[in-house]
């Protein structure tokens, strides 16, 4: 039997340092929604792209309706009836829909001198509808909202006569209708018997729509279910499932004191009802889905935002931070998840990044104490074990992991009483990653309150004292990290069991 | 048929243009009685010519989120070598044409080429061909020299009534690039370019290609200047060129095409190429010195680039 529309065999793929794929085997039928599922790093995203051409792959064979295909490039699975939609769009924002739908590939006239606009209009016109989109191909495609764009990228596909269409993680960017109308289109894909890989993390959309789901683990292949024929913890336990590394130093609190207290905070969409406390001496995990609302509270605690309603008491004192500049005053600091962008100046060296928080503590008169700060930046660079060919080194050449030590010296030097991490140890690799994880537990045994966001399950886990779980902007559960098994958070992340919130902590020694 | 968003949005970019200039034209009529006569008139579409010619290739490849600063040079280049050789000989106009044709298209070639192999910004590739270009031309002559065909003086001169006949060429050049660009490929794909390279080459453009064609065009535009210019001062001139590296881009920028690309078109530059020579003309008439107006130029410049980047 082989009515598969294309398949994947024993596919492999590695790079340096990391086993991305390891005999993965991945098929579709005509006709058929399949859900491709795994937590982040499953290696999703990176069988589809060894699926379009986007990643030569090391091991193994693709067949698209039968016959053996290499391809080159997704510009050359696209023709072969495979596109695939990403969740940053291939749409030009200056130019319309309905010359985007066709950018490429103008259809023409003129004896090919010019563009057969008619046809472009009326066939862009022809898909638009047939998706019920409701949308004027004469629209700039700056003008439209994403959910809108999603669409146009279908009208594109559609436009290439593809039989196979992937979309990567559309929920990360639609919600609620245009979800539904997302859905209802996949549907009417399916029945003119198109192919839709659909990616996704949320379990509830795995049992809304697809006809069967094949889970990912860790670049494995953990199986291919229907999910009519199982219970939702199920395919959790299958996602997850896994021992925790030995990397993760002891859990050792220091000394425990209320230290930020949060009130029924809310802000616009993304926050409601927070309310939380935050204690020195031990570290608080945050977990939750990607845009589940962890950084925005972390940016309000740090007052990179304001907030609503709500009231925010640190030390006891109700404070409202105007600026970052007041919350690090008062001993906050943020190593925020985008290190190039927000987390140090690439063109400045090692030591001008180390001591930018400390200048004023460090200069007299506007004059910067040099020998001060060479023998700051020298102590740093000792006691963290950054890897460094000098100080006056440019940070930009360090490694990730070495940058990253070099943001977490420069906040410590700061003598913060909160620091707020989000995905402190993301592109670092596991001999950094077990420094960080130590410089992080020190830092609570010193004394200090430590929040950390991650995405990465297993080390939420191991790291925290206590986990805070969020979902569509609210706290939906507390959980001690001697209790927390990645089953129960990721139930607490999509919205599968509601905990009683700020009531459910477990004090444990 | 309804107006899109978008499209009410760009046309009214053109809409406030075209008002300056209307504004701009009555305000100079009514303060000034020769302002309207025939041969004022004339007088201003023969001045638009030279600035138009080679704005309209510099629009080009602004809309790529280009520049190209040698168009200057090539104007001089081509100044001096058409009069140079053609020594007032008519049976050289076809040869020497065609030579200083190919020469700016091999100019336009490397700066693309230049841009797509090194990687180096457009404005500083250009910088550097516009002083090694520049370099050139006064080696070759460091004053004015040679003597233009009369045939092509003639050319320049020429009227159709009170329109000078160069304005006809400036208005079929106009003509044909706004074609290319509002139904070929070729310049929907600029526009492409200008919107988001990367995606453009996903989706199939062959943005080298099109850099290419761009920059060949554009140097095209600033030969087709500087021919009109030897012309009209029947000799050629090495620094005839100088001033047009950077006013080539006012009637663009003062258009509405965004410096940043992908946005604007032909139809306003036609309208900035018009807001400048009637204010030169205006402001000549009425006797304000030559300083006063690259002040109230560089006040437009401003104001019109700040009223763009707002919206």
């Amino acid at each position: 039997m082989n009515s598969n529309i294309f398949e994947m065999k024993g596919i492999s793929k590695s790079f340096p340092g990391v086993q991305a794929l390891y005999k993965v085997e991945f098929a579709c039928v005509p006709g058929e929604i399949h859900a491709l599922v795994g937590e982040n790093g499953a290696g999703k995203s990176t069988l589809m792209k060894v699926l379009v051409g986007a990643y030569r792959l090391d091991e193994g064979e693709i067949r698209v309706k039968g016959k053996r295909v290499f391809f080159s490039s997704p510009k050359d699975a696209q023709v072969n009836g495979i596109s695939i939609i990403y969740q940053e769009f291939n749409l030009i924002p200056e130019l319309n829909v309905a010359e985007n739908i066709f950018l490429g590939r103008e259809p023409l006239k003129m004896k090919g001198l010019a563009i057969d606009n008619e046809h472009l209009y009326a066939r862009s016109k022809e898909l638009l509808a047939s998706l019920e989109a409701g949308i004027d191909p004469h629209e700039k495609v700056g003008n439209l909202s994403v959910a809108q764009q999603q669409m146009v990228e279908i009208a594109k596909a559609l436009c290439l006569n593809a039989d196979i269409i992937v979309m990567d993680e559309p929920s990360a960017i639609v919600s609620g209708k245009e979800l539904e109308s997302l859905f209802r289109i996949i549907n009417s894909l399916k029945e003119d018997g198109k192919s839709v890989v659909y990616i996704s993390h949320r379990i509830d959309e795995i049992f809304q729509i697809a006809d069967r789901a094949t889970v990912l683990k860790d670049g494995r292949l953990v199986g291919t279910v229907r999910p009519k024929d199982i219970e939702k913890p199920e395919i959790i336990r299958m996602m997850v499932g896994r021992s925790l590394d030995q990397t993760f130093p002891k859990k050792e609190k220091g000394k425990r004191k209320e230290l930020l207290s949060l009130k029924e905070i809310y802000k616009g969409k993304v926050l409601k009802d927070i309310s939380l406390q935050v204690y020195s001496g031990e570290i608080l995990g945050m977990a939750g889905l990607v845009g589940s609302g962890r950084t925005d509270l972390a940016r309000v605690i740090f007052g990179a935002d304001g907030f609503d309603t709500g009231k925010m008491l640190f030390e006891g004192k109700e404070v409202r931070w105007l600026n970052p500049k007041t919350a690090i005053s008062n001993g906050i600091g943020f190593v925020t998840e985008d290190r190039k962008a927000e987390g140090f100046v690439g063109c400045l060296s090692v030591k001008e990044n180390l001591t930018s928080l400390i200048l004023p503590k460090i200069s007299k008169w506007g004059w910067i104490n040099a020998p001060v700060q060479d023998e700051t930046a020298e102590a740093c660079v000792k006691q963290f074990n950054i890897a460094t060919a000098g100080l006056e080194q440019e940070i930009q050449f360090l490694s990730g992991g070495n940058q990253q030590k070099v943001i977490l010296a420069k906040w410590i030097t700061a003598q913060p009483k909160l620091i707020i991490m989000d995905e402190p140890t993301r592109g670092v690799d596991v001999g950094a990653k077990v420094e960080i994880y130590q410089i992080i537990r020190r830092m609570a045994q010193e004394g200090k309150a430590v929040i950390m966001i991650s995405s990465e399950l297993p080390e939420i886990i191991g790291m925290s004292d206590r986990i805070a779980v969020m979902y569509e902007g609210r706290i939906t559960g507390e959980i001690s990290g001697f209790d927390a098994t990645e089953e129960k958070i990721l139930m607490m992340a999509t919205g599968q069991i509601k905990g009683n919130g700020r009531n459910h902590v477990h004090e444990s020694r | 048929m309804s107006m899109s968003l978008g499209k009410v949005k760009e046309n009214r970019t053109i809409i406030i243009v075209y008002f300056i200039l209307f504004a701009l034209v009555v305000i100079s009529a009514s303060s000034s009685e020769i302002f309207l006569r025939p041969r004022n008139i004339g007088n201003i579409l023969r001045q638009a010519v030279a600035i138009g010619l080679v704005s309209i290739g510099q629009t080009l490849v602004i809309l790529t989120a280009g520049i190209d600063l040698s168009v200057g040079s090539v104007i001089s280049l081509t100044s001096c070598l058409t009069a140079g050789l053609m020594m007032g000989r008519n049976s050289m106009l076809i040869p020497v044409a065609a030579l200083v044709i190919g020469i700016g298209l091999a100019i336009g070639f490397m700066n693309a080429f230049l841009i797509i192999k090194t990687g180096i910004s457009p404005l500083i590739v250009t910088l550097g061909t516009m002083s090694i270009v520049q370099g050139g031309v006064l080696v070759y002559t460091n004053a004015a020299y040679g003597e233009a065909a009369p045939l092509l003086v003639s050319f320049a001169w020429g009227q159709v009534g009170f329109v000078p006949g160069p304005f006809l060429f400036l208005v079929a050049v106009g003509a044909a690039g706004m074609f290319v660009l509002k139904r070929t490929p070729f310049g929907r794909h600029i526009y492409a370019l200008g919107g988001n390279e990367e995606i453009a080459r996903r989706s199939g453009v062959k943005t080298d290609r099109v850099k290419i064609f761009t920059y060949m065009l554009c140097s095209l535009s600033a030969v087709f200047t500087g021919l009109f210019l030897a012309g009209r001062m029947g000799m050629g001139d090495p620094l005839i060129g100088a001033p047009y590296m950077l006013d080539s881009l006012v009637p663009v920028l003062v258009g509405g095409t965004l410096l940043s690309g992908g946005k604007g078109g032909l139809s306003g530059t036609f309208a900035g190429i018009f807001i400048l020579t009637v204010l030169s003309n205006a402001l000549n008439l009425l006797g304000v010195s030559g300083y006063w107006q690259w002040i109230v130029e560089g006040v437009i410049i401003l104001g019109a680039v700040a009223f763009y980047e707002k919206r």
